[in-house]
């Protein structure tokens, strides 16, 4: 049963109670289904006034289901559409929310272009629930307006529309039969979705859903548009399309070089590996090669005092190496910066766990090898990693991995 | 990248749809296996998404390279490398 909704408003105080009439009368018959309802908060979003509107409208309606748009109380926020379930909830919250935009609507050709929407949304939304593949225009009996609002709306809302294509849709439900028609009561339902068309477009279900669809689509690309620098000399939507994935990939490329930059720098942190450290926990665990590579400094601060430390197990050059499990490791605080220490571990290394550690040592590519002296450590990594215990240590390295 | 078009200059829709595909792929969060048709807009959707947290990601990584400069030794290589880095 829903209405037409071409005979809505002319600018006139009626009309204003007709629109929310029909409003009501749509959103109660009407099934909205989640694209739908996506849609029309979104069109809603459109109009600031609307927003406010939409705002106080919605703070009486029936709590929505959690994953329900956010969208409903904020003015412009187009975007953020999140999951929806067409349940009963969400239609009563579109339905009271189109109420009060639309009565607070001052301009009567707002009113007409929400009704308009509406009754495309509708429209849709409900010949998908019937499998209703052609809706024809038909005027409801029930209305008070006579043939004009039709014509009024041709002029009104979108500049002479096609009258004839109007007239031709309003000769049919002069034929048809009145019980099809729509009635003002929210309480029957016909088969026939009622709609206005547009000049020069279809009235029948898909390509209205199609042109929701199109417009929606229109809009992100638009969005999108924004974001990517340099689209805008573009037009059409393959050239677009080619720039923001170029723009996406040359992103991707350029977070993980930085990325890449970061870790490999960062180890310029020498440390000094005390035997109680390492020796024999390395023994213990089976010490992560990539953690062990990770530290190694790429950067070439190959300085033979510098203690570096080596994968266990063969791995490519550490100078080559991303240092994938790097930053996770420096910012864990894995190294203990052991002030200046004279840790003379040298003869350590060799000792009690040594065994593996040598051969591992041996295994190492591009490493300096192990100077386990009194090294300076790096001044820039002092503060933070001062307090990190031997276990610790090993136990983030474990953990990273 | 070519711009393939017809030969009306009209752009086809198997083009659009190659690579509204390639974006997809491009998604971190697009599913591989048999990766499912996702619809248009929401893919857009993810799109503006990821661009945007992409940005974010640059601007994080930047300032950590650059205060990952001032913590280091002036003059070792590193520092240098990391300049010409944020030079770039």
């Amino acid at each position: 049963m829903a209405r037409c909704g071409g005979d809505v408003s002319r600018h006139r105080k009626a009309d204003l109670e007709t629109v929310e009439n029909l409003c009501q009368g749509l959103l109660d018959d009407v099934m909205l289904d989640d694209d739908k309802c996506r849609a029309m908060f979104g069109y809603l979003q459109e109009w600031p006034d609307l927003a406010s509107m939409c705002h106080s409208a919605s703070l009486g309606d029936p709590p929505l289901a959690p994953e329900a748009s956010n969208g409903s109380g904020s003015s412009g926020g187009g975007g953020s559409f999140r999951k929806r379930r067409p349940d009963s909830c969400l239609e009563a919250k579109v339905r009271d929310l189109c109420i009060g935009c639309v009565t607070g609507l001052a301009a009567a050709s707002r009113q007409l272009r929400l009704a308009e929407y509406l009754t495309d949304v509708c429209v849709c939304g409900k010949n998908f629930c019937q499998g209703e593949s052609n809706s024809v225009c038909k005027r409801p009996r029930g209305k008070q307006q006579p043939c004009d609002p039709d014509q009024m709306v041709a002029v009104v809302g979108k500049g002479k529309r096609a009258g004839a294509k109007k007239k031709a849709e309003l000769a049919l439900p002069k034929d048809s039969p009145a019980t099809s028609e729509s009635t003002v009561t929210a309480g029957q339902k016909t088969d026939y979705i009622h709609v206005r068309a547009r000049r020069g477009q279809a009235t029948d279900s898909h390509s209205l859903a199609e042109r929701v669809r199109r417009e929606r689509i229109s809009e992100r690309m638009r969005y999108l548009q924004e974001l990517v620098p340099g689209c805008n000399k573009v037009t059409g939507k393959a050239g677009m399309l080619d720039e923001i994935i170029n723009y996406v990939q040359s992103l991707q490329k350029q977070v993980e070089f930085l990325s890449m930059k970061i870790a490999a720098s960062n180890p310029v942190v020498n440390f000094n590996i005390v035997e109680d450290l390492f020796s024999r926990q390395l023994s213990q665990a089976a010490c992560n090669p990539a953690a062990l590579a990770a530290m190694a400094p790429p950067i070439g601060q190959a300085e033979p005092s510098c203690l570096q430390m080596a994968p266990l197990q063969q791995m490519q050059t550490p100078a080559g190496c991303p240092g994938f499990g790097l930053e996770m490791i420096v910012n864990n605080n894995l190294f203990s910066l052991a002030h200046g220490g004279s840790m003379s571990a040298a003869p350590a290394v060799s000792a009690p766990a040594g065994a593996s550690v040598e051969s591992c040592l041996n295994n190492v590519q591009g490493a300096a090898g192990w100077d386990i002296g009194s090294q300076s450590l790096f001044s820039g990594f002092d503060a933070p990693f001062q307090s990190v215990q031997s276990d610790c240590l090993l136990d983030n390295l474990k953990m990273e991995m | 990248m070519s711009s393939r078009r017809s030969s009306r200059g009209a752009i086809s829709d198997e083009e659009i749809n190659e690579l509204i595909s390639k974006l997809q792929s491009l998604l971190p969060n697009s599913r591989r296996r048999g990766s499912s048709q996702a619809s248009t807009t929401k893919l857009l959707k993810e799109t503006c998404n990821y661009i945007k947290s992409l940005h974010r990601e640059v601007d994080d990584l930047s300032d950590r390279l650059s205060d990952l400069m001032s913590t280091m030794d002036h003059n070792s290589p590193g520092a240098e490398i990391v300049r010409s880095i944020l030079r770039s």
